[in-house]
């Protein structure tokens, strides 16, 4: 397929797509080159996912024109797509973690109509592997894989069916560093052997490194193309905000005060023998953001649910304002001061079909204030939501209407305004913008650097290290459950916390705090 | 009383769960639960009972099955793509076939509750087996179903893991979405689990009335559907263990046939299958694996 | 889904919401979104209903009866004798009792299909206090009958509920495994222990003795509505036993929407429901609050009987009546789990089990064509009410932007 490099490869015209309430994408224009690395750009929310599931006929489009090879096309369904040569690799990984490799990569593609003949695909996925440089073995199931191990596997699932145009959709958001300086050395050779890439990203600087050409949406519509070679990151922001953006946060000088949340020795057990949190400690300070750096699925979201007593530790203690608070349930931690902003506020967050005003006094709406013996306080509950919608600038048309009707940003203000609002001693935030575009995205930065500023003790997890160092003051790194490193958030680069957090270095015992 | 006669006994009466709970696998491991199968094998013990009282055993099977089958596509039209509640559409097919059954019973035969006697298969003898006296009462008057019962563990076994068809029928019960967008047709794939859980509920009424009874009775599923998705989570969703899980029910029930002679009440004896259900699902359920999109309706994204 | 959201810029301020009156109950929302839902919704019904009997015409087609004639012949039977509408009222009051516990449990997303088990073992515990105890007063003697009636249901529930909660066992089979016990268990109480001995042959010397407990005494028997209803004009014949348990029923219905609707209790029925996980990250005891809502639904189960114990048998045998639990959660569904809605449904099953009876002598259709349309209703309405659902969902979300 190396004939069509060079010659335009996927020509969209026009393309709109409408979902209720937005116009997702407004009449896009965009060519692709093959054998290019054409990178497309914009904030959560700009129509970039939009775009390519159009292209991979996952949405079909309220109208606009598809070109391929010249030829006009209408996809209506992945199956068009990958018959015309076009794979996607989605942002979350569309792999059956019970299913091994190679299950996973002839999904939907087998090599015959009945009975499946495992050896034969083997070898072919073999080759595969050898053409392009990808260590896995296709007899492992997937849910014992890395997450930059499941990614190849995403990547040999398209071209296990033939794909030149490979569509990856924030391929990088879930790796650290190392791992995606490894993608990177695989998309230049999946380029060398005249594939065509469309990588959509909303990090700039791997995508000056990587893509030939930039695209940029905003807002639904394509603002332009631009030589990756001939722009920087400030142009590209700015186009891609339509106003020029401070990148970097000023932190509140605050003198750290009292130890209000003090971990220590923690172990949550885990699925097997070995725990999936191992001994871990921490202390957290009055004014002073803590950072936990990880690559997901190393035990942070365990470590913070047996924090917040949603899990039960085998050992350690939690000390919450110098109080013995493990065992405790999570009503009790929130009643002695614990804020929490859940890391998915679709799942532990938010009760979706549920009210916007419920939604605000979930887990207060026993407090004196809502309630009264014969029943919820109705006309105090309606009062306090709409003195949070202004504070917290909730965009809303009714207090009455589910919070699932609500855009993510908004969602995010409901679950800052509940926690925010009693006064919490001790914040933990974990992935607190993602999904967000950028103005939430800053609007939560902003409310936890306040809460810093007021002298609370702010516990952050994010796989985003931009976000980590921005924010915290101190940084923990954990890998396999363990606490390895604990790093002062200005005095380390993204690449020595990367090498911490895929276990490619670690502090000596006595570098970690007891 | 031997030990090889209640070992031919508790055979006898494991195959109607051990049917259903290989249909129990096919449905569930496609992510649909179904809870109406106990109604699914009602429909099979009539219309087993009607093919086979005017045409013969095989008809019985043959109509058994689309019966059941017949159900199981109301199903999976009300849970897969009207994409309602499939505990309720369960129950609805269960409360249905009770009606229907009723119903037509008074059609075909005069009577509310029951069919007159109607033929059955001609029992088999496994030759040499026959010989040796220890085996003898299970090896011999074998229902030929039984065979085919036993028969489609192995071959669920290789069609789940060995063939397309099973690729596709666990990847949607695992994650329909990425099923959906590799290509492969998740309401399709659905549909035949539960068409395939109804088929074989219709067979498993069908040995009730026409081999087991020889007649139908109003009721005689006695819940068997229901052990039988006991059987199949206690059997860990996949086919040989819903098989000694059914054996392990069976057995419960030929024991309670065989302890007449003692002081327990008779009503105590009769609750045996049902307590013995209860105690096993509380004791192993913790480590079982179900697939992973097991009862939730999958929606495309984007409405 | 991240890419749906609305960007926010450029939105137009939004007004203050006022605090809506919802001091009072009100039939019809007061803004006009939602009354214009409120009318969707209310449609579904009759529409599920209408299919159900286009289902039950062509059954009677079938069977060469003219279904017109039929309907016709079943709302002359109900609706033009006085006897026929106290004895739906009487019919109506055991499955609205089935169907508030159904709903309750179907409210915090258990399904409680053991309301069968729980009502016959209530119905155990009644008669045994009913008749053991002797001498008291009508108003101790029929609360007693009544609690322990409760107390049975909730003693039926509790070995599901804790599986449910502490082995993470379905409710679903061990509930139904539980109607089984239940029904050996009582057949063994009242023929071996409980036996009436002292009637050893029928009425007249005739026939073989009827194999039941002792009579309830006369103290815990639940009078007739007659009275009451007599007030109004309504003079309903002595072999109809419309009795205050309907009254019970009712009031207890709105105590249920009361308490989903407007206690922290019922905020927390509806918030484990539709979000375990983040209700427990809020504090809620999730798993408490399923335990203790199944017991209540066991509870409300155990007075299912008492109606058809208390006001017509007056004594328990082995005949009596089963399948309202099954009833129960037809009716339910009907009434989409809203207290109100399941006296609807309880009504109309009235309405059809008599009808049933009058097309069964007068028309010569065997009633169990009715069963049929009840089980096409269930599915046709649950059907429906998920496409209208789905439907105001996607009008929501598009007005909300």
């Amino acid at each position: 397929m190396s004939s069509t490099t060079g010659a335009e490869i996927v020509r969209l015209e026009g393309v709109t797509k409408r979902f209720p309430g937005v116009l997702a994408n407004d009449r896009v224009d965009l060519s692709i080159m093959g054998g290019e690395i054409h990178a497309i750009v914009g904030e959560n929310g700009a129509g970039k996912s939009t775009l390519m599931k159009i292209l991979y006929g996952l949405y079909r489009p309220d109208s606009g024109t598809i070109y391929l090879r010249g030829a006009k096309q209408s996809i209506d369904g992945p199956g068009r797509a990958v018959a015309l040569g076009i794979g996607m690799v989605h942002q979350h990984f569309m792999l059956i973690p019970a299913f091994t490799v190679t299950e996973n990569i002839i999904l939907g593609h087998e090599p015959s109509r009945t009975f499946l003949n495992f050896k034969k695909v083997a070898t072919h996925i073999g080759e595969l592997c050898r053409k392009y440089g990808f260590s896995l073995d296709p007899g492992a199931p997937v849910s014992s894989l890395s997450v930059g191990e499941q990614q190849r596997v995403e990547i040999l699932k398209v071209l296990y069916r033939g794909a030149d145009v490979l569509i990856l959709d924030e391929p990088t958001a879930v790796l650290v560093p190392q791992e995606v300086a490894e993608l990177f050395n695989n998309l230049r050779a999946l380029k060398a052997a005249g594939k065509t890439i469309i990588f959509i990203s909303h990090k700039l600087d791997e995508v000056l490194e990587i893509a030939d050409r930039v695209s940029v949406l905003r807002q639904g519509r394509m603002v332009g193309t631009v030589e990756a070679a001939r722009t920087d990151k400030r142009a590209l922001a700015e186009m891609m905000v339509g106003r020029p953006v401070l990148f970097d946060l000023t932190k509140p000088q605050v003198t750290p005060g009292d130890v209000l949340l003090d971990v220590s020795g923690l172990t949550v057990p885990g699925r097997g023998t070995r725990p999936v949190v191992n001994a871990a400690s921490f202390k957290v300070r009055a004014g002073e953001v803590y950072g936990i750096a990880g690559v997901e699925g190393n035990g942070q979201t365990e470590l913070i649910e047996a924090v917040m007593g949603l899990r039960k530790p085998i050992a350690g203690a939690v000390h919450l304002q110098g109080q013995a608070a493990t065992g405790l349930t999570p009503g009790e931690l929130r009643r002695r001061g614990l804020a929490f902003i859940p890391e998915d506020r679709h799942k532990r967050g938010l009760v979706l079909p549920m009210t916007i005003w419920e939604n605000l006094i979930l887990g207060f709406h026993r407090d004196p204030g809502f309630s009264k013996p014969s029943g919820l306080n109705l006309k105090s509950i309606m009062s306090h939501s709409n003195e949070m919608k202004k504070r917290f600038d909730i965009r809303l048309s009714r207090l009455e209407n589910p919070v699932l009707a609500l855009s993510g940003g908004n969602q995010q203000k409901v679950i800052l305004a509940r926690e925010f609002s009693h006064d919490p001693r001790v914040i933990i935030a974990s992935q607190p913008s993602r999904g967000l575009d950028i103005g939430a995205t800053e609007f939560v930065h902003q409310q936890i650097l306040k809460a810093k500023g007021a002298g609370k003790a702010v516990l952050l997890l994010s796989a985003d290290l931009e976000e980590v160092m921005s924010l915290a003051d101190r940084i923990g790194v954990i890998y396999n459950g363990e606490i390895v490193a604990e790093l002062a958030a200005d005095q380390v680069t993204p690449q020595e916390l990367g090498l911490y957090m895929t276990g490619g270095k670690r502090q000596t015992r006595e570098g970690v705090p007891a | 009383m031997g030990v090889s006669e209640l070992l031919a006994s508790a055979l006898r009466m494991s195959v109607p769960i051990l049917l259903t709970a290989l249909g129990a696998v096919y449905t569930e491991r496609a992510g649909v639960v179904n809870i109406g199968l106990e109604g699914m094998m009602i429909a099979g013990t009539f219309w087993g009972a009607v093919g086979s009282f005017y045409y013969g055993p095989f008809v019985g099977v043959l109509l058994g099955m689309l019966a059941g089958m017949l159900l199981a596509l109301i199903h999976a039209v009300a849970s897969v793509t009207f994409k309602i509640n499939q505990i309720v559409s369960g129950v609805a097919m269960n409360i249905l076939a009770a009606g229907l059954t009723r119903f037509l019973c008074i059609q075909f035969f005069s009577m509310a509750t029951t069919s007159p006697q109607v033929h059955s298969f001609k029992a088999w003898s496994i030759p040499l087996l026959d010989q040796v006296s220890f085996l003898k009462p299970v090896v011999t008057g074998v229902s030929p179903l039984i065979v085919v019962a036993l028969l489609l563990v192995p071959v669920t076994y290789y069609v789940l893991n060995r063939t397309v068809f099973g690729l596709r029928l666990r990847s949607v019960g695992e994650n329909p979405l990425a099923a959906d967008t590799l290509g492969v047709n998740v309401t399709l794939t659905q549909y035949a689990g539960v068409l395939i859980s109804g088929a074989l509920a219709g067979l498993a009424g069908t040995y009730l009335a026409v081999e087991h009874t020889g007649m139908y009775i109003e009721g005689m599923t006695q819940g068997r559907g229901f052990i039988a998705l006991a059987a199949m989570i206690f059997g860990n969703w996949a086919p040989v263990g819903a098989m000694w899980a059914s054996f392990l029910f069976g057995l419960s029930e030929s024991i309670s046939f065989r302890v007449v002679a003692s002081k327990i009440p008779y009503q105590f004896i009769k609750m045996i299958p049902y307590v013995v259900t209860l105690v096993v699902l509380a004791g192993v359920i913790r480590r079982a694996t179900p697939p992973a999109a097991d009862g939730v309706p999958y929606e495309r994204g984007g409405e | 889904m991240s890419e749906m959201t609305t960007p926010n810029a450029g939105q137009a301020p939004v007004p203050e919401t006022p605090a809506p009156s919802r001091r009072r109950f009100r039939l019809l929302p007061a803004d006009p979104q939602a009354r214009r839902f409120f009318w969707w919704q209310a449609a579904t019904p009759f529409l599920a209903i209408l299919f159900a009997s286009f289902i039950g015409s062509l059954i009677m087609l079938a069977i060469g009866k003219n279904p017109f004639m039929v309907y016709a012949e079943m709302f002359s039977f109900s609706f033009g004798r006085i006897d026929s509408v106290g004895t739906i009222l009487f019919r109506a009051t055991p499955l609205i009792f089935a169907g508030l516990a159904s709903a309750l449990s179907f409210r915090i997303n258990l399904f409680n299909i053991g309301v069968e088990g729980q009502y016959l073992i209530g119905a155990v515990f009644a008669s045994i206090v009913g008749f053991s105890l002797k001498g008291l007063p009508a108003f101790i003697h029929l609360p007693l009958v009544i609690l322990a009636a409760m107390l049975g249901g909730v003693l039926w529930a509790w070995l599901p509920a804790y599986l449910k909660v502490k082995r993470g066992v379905h409710e679903v089979i061990s509930t139904i495994m539980m109607n089984y016990v239940a029904f050996s268990l009582m057949h063994w109480l009242i023929a071996d222990i409980f036996i009436d001995r002292s009637q050893v042959i029928g009425a007249g010397g005739y026939g073989s003795p009827r194999v039941r407990m002792p009579l309830i005494e006369q103290s815990a028997r639940i009078p007739t509505m007659h009275g009451f209803f007599a007030h109004f004009g309504i003079n309903f014949p002595s072999h109809v036993y419309v009795n205050w348990l309907l009254f019970v029923g009712i009031a207890l219905a709105g105590v249920m929407y009361y308490v989903i609707w407007r206690t922290p209790f019922g905020y927390e029925i509806r918030a484990v429901a539709q979000n375990p996980d983040a209700a427990e990250a809020a504090g809620i005891n999730a798993k408490r609050q399923m335990f203790r809502t199944f017991l209540l639904s066991g509870a409300i189960a155990g007075l299912v009987g008492l109606s058809d114990l208390l006001a017509y048998f007056g004594y328990l045998d082995i005949d009596f009546p089963r399948g309202r639990g099954f009833d129960g959660i037809a009716v339910a569904l009907l009434g989409k789990n809203d207290p109100f809605g399941v006296i609807i449904g309880a009504v109309l099953f009235g309405f059809l089990s008599r009808g049933a009876e009058g097309v069964q002598v007068f028309s010569g259709v065997p009633a169990e064509v009715i069963t049929i349309i009840q089980g096409v209703m269930i599915l046709s309405i649950v059907v429906a009410y998920e496409i209208v659902s789905r439907y105001i969902r996607i009008q929501k979300k598009k007005e909300a932007q």
